[in-house]
């Protein structure tokens, strides 16, 4: 592995600014990748003889293929997805350079505490989760991968380094120094400063990553996925972060160590070596980028780190290596901005838009947001598929923590902070994380969102059913509630099929569920979409669901739109399909409570697209809108009896989104 | 305020003599040293023995794997020379009192130690049946229950949601036990049939509630309506299995955990309550310093050191 890229950052705003202008309008010929309804994905590997139906979504043909027997029960058949799985692909323990500094708890702590064991947070305070989650990836950076672990056991191999020996000192001091001294490892990365590489290290602590993912992993009640986070930020600074996630165990796994910034900060080296994993192994493996929203317009940019403009090589790869986007954490939500979504009144929410992870940041231009939030990256792909042939921003959408406490916390009644230091207090809603230039903060940390976990359509609880629907991108994000919400899209659906009891039979059969693409219509005629939506058992009411369409018109220009599809409480939707009353609030500030005396908790809708043109390139998502409820911030200011200023927000309109079902016309 | 007998009035304005105060600051000092000198670390002779050199020799082909030349020995000696030199003149001179970093260090190896000795010996079958026997709640399975349940919409029925729900009940208790209820009630995306799950599974997709209401059923009849977070649900509860302990082998790396944590607190505070014993502890707290110092901090508190966040 050596050091592949070395891009400052005149030459990285050059880079950017030739993309944007280099956006040109050449058309080659669409996408051949469009796969139909019920024919398997080319891009399967067909020398993989094992491959079940599930890793191909294509269950409808599975439950053809076995039908030559005789039949009775109606059962036999179903190997489509049942149920969802919750879970959270982003935590950080003391293995991270960042999180080690102050928490002294291992992947094991996260493992058991995932699972739903009380533990004793980093800070000692008793901690113990309302439900526990079904499947958890602990995600230790790659870079200085277990450094605190070994720093905080003074090894004397280690210490023999200055900065390391400066750093376990500031380590053993804990506190604020041990804070400083992960903001010393943070930089050190940012600025490709590899103060310490020991590759017997790195491999002692890999192996003990995955001795703890094979201890914990307990297929059918809890899934422990091996994965690392490869911390890419070039600029320095700018957010390209990856979460690698691999399908399999120890024994694969521990054929390879975790690919660091220091190897390169260049995503299409990370993905060389995802393909060489599997190459090596006969495993599988994919990588997730989070928190577009600190990237400073690179995250999904129209040209690659060198500048140079997209391939139609550079978006296969994308498309095949990332097949999601974790899209809401705690440093924000990644949907979408005002900015870009003036007509959204929900697009306000959770925003981190003040620039991007360098302290001090370097702030936002307006011009950078539409190649960092989710929504108009996905509008972005379906240009670019247009004109090299194959879309790299065709993602579908998780949420996770990101959290660096080892503890995946979400609910808003049950928040542990993202960093230690930010572990429940009567003060931490006003730590500084980041600073602007003129020393004021920029993130400080009641702008922390408690959220997001991600929801995976899935028949069992092992690493390979859960890995296969995030593959296929049957999966979505939330913020926290525990939502359930299925789609399918199709050209023969009616009204009548949302109330059929084999529902799910149906939409595989006759559709394509979330993070499906729709090949064109037999008859021109418009797709229908059926979506269904339970609250979460023990949380709030909804207020409505929505589908967010984008697409491409004939003049290659880009639109977006919202369409409400189901409403609480008897209101009316208009004719321009938009419920613009609001569902209101019940939330009660002072004393942190809610009722669901407003809102439902059950909706569904079949919609049928008013303005389908099957030549535009087009896609849909769902975004369900829970009514509001008390934010982190209100339980804090009710537990600790403290007052915030008018600024911390104290509700929350908690929501998830879906992955997108694709329209391609195909030719 | 009360009148001091007279000889405690003469011992006060004895002590408080300049002169008296000097010698026995002095006195105290002289023992100090005295006592410091005797310890060797303090003192002024540094002897290096063959046996440090080797170590750090041994540290050196760690690293560079091979044996320090003659010029690297000198230097590794000069050099531990010189770290102790300034180890005991800032010793000496207080430097390590006030810092920090250096107490909870010291404090850390402490506290590390009687966790090294209480990881050392594993702890027996005996220890772990008894721990698992005393916290037997904790380790208990869940109760499991597998039902089948037909779902009544209160936004579809309204106001006849109670009379539908009793007629569909007698309707399925006079049908047959297998009979295909997926089309009766009102559609919900939730499974009809629960094969055997736990408690928190049924909870997770139901509710709290319902999943107690569900596992207080009499198997092998129908019942309800129950309600959960969506409406009214009519449940057949086919199989019941009671929560149980599992045995330890099933669950030793659990029990294990539990046990070694809490060794590891029992023995710090046992450590400390026997320092406790051999020190003399006053806390001179003033009643108003306590109560300004508990309040929450003012807002807008300086900046000091910004935090990372990734």
């Amino acid at each position: 592995m050596k050091r592949m890229v070395n891009c400052p950052l005149t030459l990285l705003l050059a880079v950017v600014l030739v993309a944007i202008g280099g956006c040109s309008k050449s058309e080659q010929a669409p996408s051949t990748s469009v796969q139909a309804p019920s024919t398997p994905s080319p891009a399967t590997r067909a020398a993989d003889e094992d491959i079940k139906c599930e890793a191909l979504g294509d269950f409808a043909n599975c439950a053809v293929q076995k039908s030559t027997l005789p039949q009775y029960s109606p059962y036999v058949e179903q190997n489509f997805p049942n149920r969802v799985y919750w879970g959270d692909t982003h935590n950080h323990t003391s293995f991270s350079f960042d999180a080690g500094f102050g928490n002294p708890l291992g992947p094991e702590v996260a493992y058991r505490f995932a699972r739903g064991e009380e533990v004793t947070s980093s800070q000692g305070v008793r901690a113990k989760l309302s439900r526990s989650l079904d499947f958890l990836v602990v995600s230790d950076h790659a870079e200085f991968i277990g450094l605190p672990d070994l720093l905080r056991a003074n090894d004397p191999e280690l210490l023999k380094n200055a900065t390391a020996a400066r750093w376990a000192k500031m380590l053993h001091a804990g506190g604020e120094e041990g804070t400083k001294a992960a903001i010393e490892a943070v930089l050190a990365i940012f600025k490709r400063n590899e103060v310490f590489k020991d590759p017997k290290v790195t491999r002692s602590i890999w192996e003990k990553v995955t001795s703890i993912a094979t201890q914990y992993n307990d297929p059918g009640h809890f899934t422990a996925f091996n994965g690392f986070e490869w911390t890419s930020a070039p600029g320095p600074g700018n957010n390209l972060h990856r979460v690698v996630i691999f399908r399999d165990g120890a024994q694969r796994a521990n054929q390879v160590l975790p690919f660091s910034a220091f190897d390169s900060e260049n995503p299409e080296d990370l993905w060389k070596y995802l393909a060489g994993y599997e190459q090596k192994t006969g495993g599988q493996v994919l990588a997730i980028p989070h928190n577009g929203n600190l990237s400073n317009g690179m995250m999904f940019a129209l040209a690659d780190l060198s500048g140079n403009p997209l391939t139609r090589q550079y978006a296969e790869n994308r498309a095949r290596w990332e097949p999601l986007a974790e899209v809401t954490q705690t440093k924000g939500d990644s949907e979408t901005h005002p900015h870009l979504s003036p007509d959204d009144e929900f697009a306000n929410f959770e925003r981190w838009d003040f620039g991007n992870m360098m302290n001090p940041v370097v702030p936002k231009q307006p011009d950078m947001l539409q190649y960092e939030y989710a929504r108009s990256a996905l509008k972005l792909g379906l240009k670019l598929e247009k004109q090299l042939g194959a879309n790299p921003y065709k993602f579908g959408m998780i949420g996770s923590t990101d959290t660096h406490t080892s503890l995946s916390t979400v609910d808003e009644d049950n928040f542990y902070g993202k960093m230690p230091t930010s572990e429940p207090s009567p003060e931490r809603w006003k730590e500084v994380f980041l600073l602007n230039a003129d020393k004021t903060p920029a993130a400080a940390a009641w702008q922390v969102q408690a959220a997001g976990l991600v929801a995976v359509w899935a028949r069992e609880n092992t690493r390979d059913a859960l890995f296969d629907s995030m593959k296929r991108k049957e999966v979505y994000a939330s913020t926290g509630p525990r939502i359930t919400v299925r789609v399918f899209a199709g050209w023969d659906f009616n009204a009548g099929d949302l109330d059929r009891p084999d529902f799910a039979a149906q939409g595989y059969k006759r559709g394509v569920p979330m993070g499906g693409t729709l090949a064109k219509s037999p008859t021109s005629a418009a797709p229908t979409i059926l979506i269904r939506a339970l609250r979460d058992p023990e949380g709030a009411n909804l207020d409505r669901v929505q589908i967010i369409k984008g697409w491409l018109d004939g003049k290659d220009e880009l639109h977006e739109r919202i369409f409400d599809v189901a409403v609480s409480d008897g209101r009316k939707i208009g004719s321009e399909g938009r419920c613009k009353k609001s569902v209101g609030s019940t939330v009660d500030i002072p004393n942190a409570t809610y009722t669901n005396a407003i809102g439902a908790p059950l909706l569904s809708s079949s919609w049928k697209d008013p303005d389908f043109n099957p030549q535009e390139r087009a896609f849909y998502y769902i975004r369900v809108i829970q009514i509001p409820t008390p934010r982190w911030t209100a339980y804090d200011q009710k537990r600790f009896g403290i007052k915030m200023p008018d600024y911390v927000p104290m509700t929350v309109t908690e929501r998830v989104y879906t992955s997108p079902v694709w329209y391609s016309p195909a030719q | 305020m009360t009148t001091m007998p007279d000889h405690r009035k003469k011992w006060r304005r004895w002590i408080r003599e300049p002169l008296v105060q000097f010698v026995a600051i002095g006195f105290l000092l002289f023992l100090f040293y005295a006592w410091r000198s005797d310890t060797g670390t303090n003192s002024y002779s540094i002897v290096v023995t063959q046996g440090q050199i080797d170590a750090l020799a041994a540290r050196f082909v760690g690293i560079w794997k091979r044996p320090p030349n003659e010029q690297e020995v000198k230097y590794m000696i000069d050099d531990f020379v010189r770290e102790e030199m300034a180890t005991r003149e800032a010793t000496r001179l207080g430097l390590d009192r006030d810092d920090v970093i250096i107490r909870r260090r010291l404090r850390q190896k402490l506290e590390f130690a009687v966790e090294d000795n209480n990881n050392a010996s594993p702890p027996t079958d005996a220890e772990l049946q008894a721990y698992l026997d005393q916290h037997a709640e904790k380790f208990r399975a869940e109760p499991q229950v597998a039902f089948r349940q037909v779902f009544l919409n209160p936004a579809r029925r309204r106001s006849t949601i109670t009379q539908d729900a009793k007629v569909l009940l007698a309707r399925l208790s006079a049908s047959e036990v297998a009979a295909d209820v997926r089309p009766l009630g009102d559609p919900l995306m939730l499974p009809s049939e629960m094969p055997l799950s736990s408690r928190s599974e049924v909870a997770g997709l139901f509710g709290n509630e319902f999943a107690a209401e569900v596992l207080k059923l009499k198997p092998g009849r129908w019942s309800g309506p129950i309600e959960s977070a969506y409406g009214l649900h009519l449940v057949f509860a086919s199989e019941e299995v009671q929560g149980r302990l599992p045995s330890l082998t099933q669950i030793r790396p659990l029990v294990e955990e539990d046990v070694l944590s809490e060794r590891r607190d029992r023995e710090i505070n046992a450590m400390y309550d026997h320092l406790l014993e051999r020190y003399h502890v006053t806390v001179k707290a003033d009643a108003n310093a306590v109560a300004a110092h508990s309040s929450s901090q003012p807002a807008g508190k300086t900046i000091t050191a910004p935090k990372d966040i990734d």
